[in-house]
């Protein structure tokens, strides 16, 4: 029940600050709307936070289970439960949705009601997303999501806001579409195998595919999530969107919807579908290093504070995907950790961004120079977060890209020698930036009376430091919790190719995918190859 | 009296309609008087008798059968005719149209169409076809002065009568080939026929038969005259007969391809996939460069057409169920948002151009947010009807691996979603100009807080009416 609770909060929050901000836009009720909003996410962190207390780290069985039906013709459950991947991710929205909120609080004016009813509402989809066990129920939250967070960038962003939101939502709904065909494809099969229509994932983990349709779901899943992440070269939708919208929709959007993509991936399409998973591994691997050098390389020559941010994205999460591909234990945790460190450590650079526009409303960083002299306290927030958006040891960002770079490299040694190329130049961008908006004399006669962090500032800033120490140095505070799940996903993406090895008898050769042992003809030289070994599935 | 059970609905909803009429004629000049109210009763009370009726499978005159089939388009009828009279209430009488024969030939129209669900005779489709075309005709023109409407009535005439022709001609086929026009023995016929090579007289049945649905579902490329006669008709015309000759002239769609022709699929299915293909390609790319809302929506139910007809092509149970399923979901989102579209006109301004829309969260927040509930809906959206209505149809398709049918289905209701977030970018990303507000009647509240709690409800708690929708199909085919 608590995690009902815990998911549609934030959703009664929305539907209260809604009732609050009664008929028309009487001024005097925003605090009060701000504040009801504020209040509720976070309770709503509370409750995640309340989640993790009582989580049983020892096991890798879902937890706080609730599974009533919901459209029993059609096998649909309202079947919710965490395990230690999904829950930090839930703690991590419970964490920036109220930052987020409180990042507005003097950068919006307009219709406030409804911007706090699109943050929380938004809230409840993230949260749904990462609970859901009903791959239905998943799809739901999942579309519903880009409705809010359409709004937000429609209505409260910046100049070609209109142009970014339809970009976003088009981009994103055209992939999540086939993969819907490939939710209901999957279904179906269940029920010819089995007698018995479900969209449990429990149930479809079990569907033994054959090789052709296995590859197809598995690219429509793929291309769902890719697109999210976003994976070179789906990306073309992240920039215009995070420039474009306004700081909290920045702070959600890198912070926690972008981790969808690779959780995604994670959940849903590497152990749904492990054959066709191993086989495009190599290929998710090289387009994530792809995306790691090419997000750097044009990070570097933005103008624009805010795009760079958007750009490192990119990289970052190349990261991310990177250890996943590689799919060994450490990869997978340094992926997950790293989703959690890109959440705090980028949701905490557009908040910088943000602060800086709030001041001089330009975001260009030839405008800027000199800040360390005008606004020292806010140079030194801002000097931790992008150290550990660098990696460097002690933040949490090395921890993740760590684990990352050791897992892929028992993978494949030449992806991670250019990924480690990324590394560097993370610290090239992001240094040179930082060094001209803060080092130097004072150039723009507009920076000199520049006020250091307000009160409300140093609310955002303190937990977003604190957490990229804590994680920096205490890392397995997270990752012991989640090591039985990650082991969990590892073992059925591998166990089915382990089976066909063993099935196999010694003398022949057992291929890394069905789809080579098609292609390899029989009589190619080694002992006895019978056809119907790839005939398994 | 068991003889009549089945067309105790029909006759109600015909009484109410003779009771407008004769309304309108003992009317002074300048009298108001609650005509809407006739309609209002007659439907209701036809809803109930269809809900009355439920499992009953009562038949008349061995040409209309009220199974559970037809009892459900009654119900989506009568739900269609429930908001067109509420919306309709203050937006005719706006318009200095005679209320007396608008909701007179509405009611016929009505009428013609639970006709038309319930017919289980060639010749009884017809004439049912013909009382509901008829009826529409007219009511599309029924603004004499404006000549949009009556270049869209003249349009939809000629090519309407046109196709009754063709289908007429296909119910002759029909009957040489199998010596009865009842649809049964029609069946019983075909299926002794089948076994063997299939003749160029099944081949005219089913091409004329289907050119006729084609017209009326306005699929692709029997669609042309749609765009003109929607604009010109008044828009709550428009969402009349969007949303109710759609859902009549699929049931019988449904009815007719999927008994007597059933044995006959290996040759329709593939022209029906091309057609389905083809319409909802064009619906929504040709939707997406309208400026006008009344033609967008129109290419918009073009494409809905589409995807309905998957329903048909998958022929399965669960096609034949998501059919049903998706016109009651497809009526309630329609009729909502082309209702909004009424209510926001005046005598001088129809209020129906894309740029009218302009900031209107400014000045109606509420049927703002609305408008954008029903457009999400009609692009298929979760939580709302219309992604359940989507989700069952596509998962119908796919069922029987028409794959790349359901795939185009899902990537146009993308460019789908373009062109309804145009309308949403217009209300809520644009500035506008400050107009008068319209103060909303007590009747229109009710109707938009009937279609809003149908949208959320099918698409929340959806569970009842889906088992509803699959009990339905049971007891023909």
């Amino acid at each position: 029940m608590m995690l009902s609770i815990t998911v549609f909060l934030p959703l009664v929050g929305a539907l209260v600050v809604l009732l609050a901000g009664g008929r028309g836009e009487p001024r005097d009720r925003e605090p009060l709307i701000r504040n009801i909003a504020l209040l509720f996410s976070i309770a709503t962190f509370a409750l995640t936070l309340w989640l993790w207390w009582h989580f049983d780290p020892t096991t890798a069985d879902y937890q706080y289970v609730e599974r009533y039906a919901w459209i029993p013709a059609f096998g649909i459950q309202y079947f919710v439960g965490i395990d230690g991947i999904s829950l930090f991710l839930m703690v991590l929205t419970g964490f920036l949705t109220p930052l987020a909120l409180l990042s507005s609080w003097e950068s919006v004016h307009k219709s406030v009601g409804n911007f706090s009813f699109f943050v929380l509402a938004l809230e409840t989809a993230m949260l749904g997303v990462f609970v859901s066990l009903d791959l239905f129920l998943f799809y739901v939250f999942w579309d519903f999501m880009l409705i809010p967070m359409y709004f937000l960038i429609g209505i409260w962003g910046y100049d070609r806001r209109v142009y970014a939101a339809v970009k976003f939502i088009l981009y994103t709904m055209a992939g999540s579409v086939l993969m819907l065909i490939a939710i209901i494809g999957l279904a179906w099969a269940h029920s010819a195998q089995t007698g018995v229509l479900s969209f449990s994932l429990l149930d479809l983990y079990n569907v033994q595919l054959p090789w052709r349709t296995e590859f197809w779901f598995f690219l429509a899943f793929a291309v769902a999530f890719a697109i999210k992440v976003p994976l070179f070269p789906f990306h073309t939708w992240l920039p215009d969107a995070h420039v474009e919208a306004p700081t909290a929709g920045s702070i959600i959007l890198a912070g926690v919807l972008l981790k969808m993509g690779t959780y995604g991936l994670l959940r849903f399409a590497f152990p749904l579908f492990p054959d066709a998973a191993l086989y495009f591994a190599p290929w998710l691997g090289l387009l994530a290093v792809i995306g790691i050098i090419y997000g750097a390389l044009v990070a570097m020559v933005q103008p624009d504070m805010k795009k760079l941010v958007a750009y490192s994205s990119v990289s970052h999460l190349g990261f991310v995907v990177l250890g996943l591909a590689a799919m060994n234990i450490q990869g997978v945790q340094g992926s997950v950790y790293q989703m959690l460190n890109h959440g705090v450590s980028t949701g905490g650079l557009f908040m910088i961004v943000g602060m800086l526009s709030d001041r001089r409303h330009t975001r260009l960083i030839s405008e800027f120079g000199g800040l360390k002299a005008v606004m020292p306290r806010f140079v030194a927030a801002f000097l931790i977060i992008t150290l550990a958006s660098i990696a460097l040891p002690l933040t949490n960002g090395f921890i993740g890209e760590f684990l990352i770079l050791i897992g892929a490299f028992k993978w494949d040694w030449r992806l991670t020698a250019f990924a480690a190329v990324g590394v560097i130049l993370s610290a090239v961008y992001m240094l040179w930036m930082f060094q001209r908006v803060n080092y130097g004399p004072v150039t723009n006669e507009k920076n000199r009376a520049l006020p250091d962090l307000t009160p409300r500032e140093w609310a955002l800033m303190v937990p977003t430091v604190a957490m990229c120490l804590f994680m920096g140095v205490f890392p397995n505070v997270f990752l012991r919790p989640m090591e039985p799940s990650v082991n969990r996903v590892i073992e059925r993406v591998h166990s089915r190719q382990a089976a066909r090895a063993q099935a196999a008898p010694a003398g022949r050769v057992v291929h890394a995918t069905p789809r080579l042992a098609e292609n390899e003809a029989p009589a190619r030289g080694r002992t006895v190859t019978p056809p119907s070994i790839s005939d398994n599935d | 009296m068991t003889d009549y059970a089945a067309i105790i609905p029909l006759t109600i909803v015909a009484l109410s309609a003779i009771a407008a009429m004769i309304a309108e004629a003992i009317r002074r000049p300048g009298e108001r008087m609650p005509i809407a109210g006739f309609g209002l009763i007659g439907s209701a009370g036809a809803a109930l008798a269809s809900a009355f009726l439920w499992n009953s499978n009562a038949e008349s005159f061995g040409v209309i059968r009220s199974d559970n089939f037809a009892l459900f388009i009654n119900i989506v009828l009568c739900t269609i005719g429930i908001l067109t009279m509420l919306f309709s209430h203050e937006t005719i009488e706006r318009d200095g149209i005679p209320a007396g024969e608008y909701y007179a030939i509405t009611l016929f129209g009505l009428c013609g169409m639970m006709m038309m669900a319930a017919a289980t005779d060639l010749l009884v489709i017809f004439v049912a076809l013909e009382i509901l075309s008829l009826a529409v005709y007219v009511l599309t023109g029924i603004r004499r002065a404006s000549a949009t409407g009556a270049e869209g009535a003249f349009k939809y005439f000629l090519l309407g009568s046109f196709s009754s022709a063709f289908f007429l001609y296909g119910i002759a086929f029909a009957f040489a080939l199998s010596g009865s026009t009842r649809l049964e023995q029609i069946a019983v016929a075909l299926s002794s026929q089948a076994a063997g090579a299939p003749s160029t007289l099944t081949f005219l049945t089913i091409g004329l038969l289907a050119v006729g649905f084609f017209f009326k579902i306005s699929a692709v490329p029997f669609h042309m005259w749609t765009p003109d006669a929607y604009e010109g008709a008044p828009t709550m015309v428009t969402a009349f007969m969007s949303t109710g000759v759609k859902a009549a002239a699929f049931a019988a769609f449904v009815r007719v391809f999927l008994y007597p022709l059933d044995s006959l699929q290996t040759q329709w299915i593939p022209m029906l996939a091309v057609v389905a293909a083809i319409t909802m390609i064009v619906g929504t790319v040709v939707g997406v460069v309208q400026t006008n809302i009344k033609r967008m929506l129109a290419y918009s139910s073009i494409a809905h057409a589409g995807y309905l007809m998957l329903g048909i092509i998958a022929a399965n149970d669960t096609g034949k169920a998501a059919v049903l399923f998706y016109l009651l979901t497809y009526a309630v989102s329609n009729l909502g948002a082309l209702g909004i579209v009424a209510l926001l006109g005046s005598a001088e301004n129809p209020h129906d151009e894309l740029r009218d829309f302009a900031g209107l969260w400014k000045v109606r927040p509420g049927l703002s947010a609305l408008m954008t509930i029903f457009l999400l809906s009609l692009g298929g959206f979760p939580p709302l009807a219309g992604f359940i209505g989507k989700w069952y149809i596509f998962s119908a398709a796919v069922q029987e691996g028409h794959y790349w049918l359901a795939i185009i289905g899902v990537l146009t209701s993308v460019v789908s979603v373009f062109f309804y977030l145009r309308i949403v970018v217009m209300m809520y990303m644009t500035e506008g100009v400050e107009t008068v507000r319209p103060r909303l009647p007590a009747t229109a509240i009710a109707g938009l807080t009937l279609a809003t709690v149908a949208v959320f409800y099918l698409g929340v708690l959806p569970t009842k009416v889906l088992e509803l929708a699959s009990e339905s199909i049971g007891m023909i085919f």
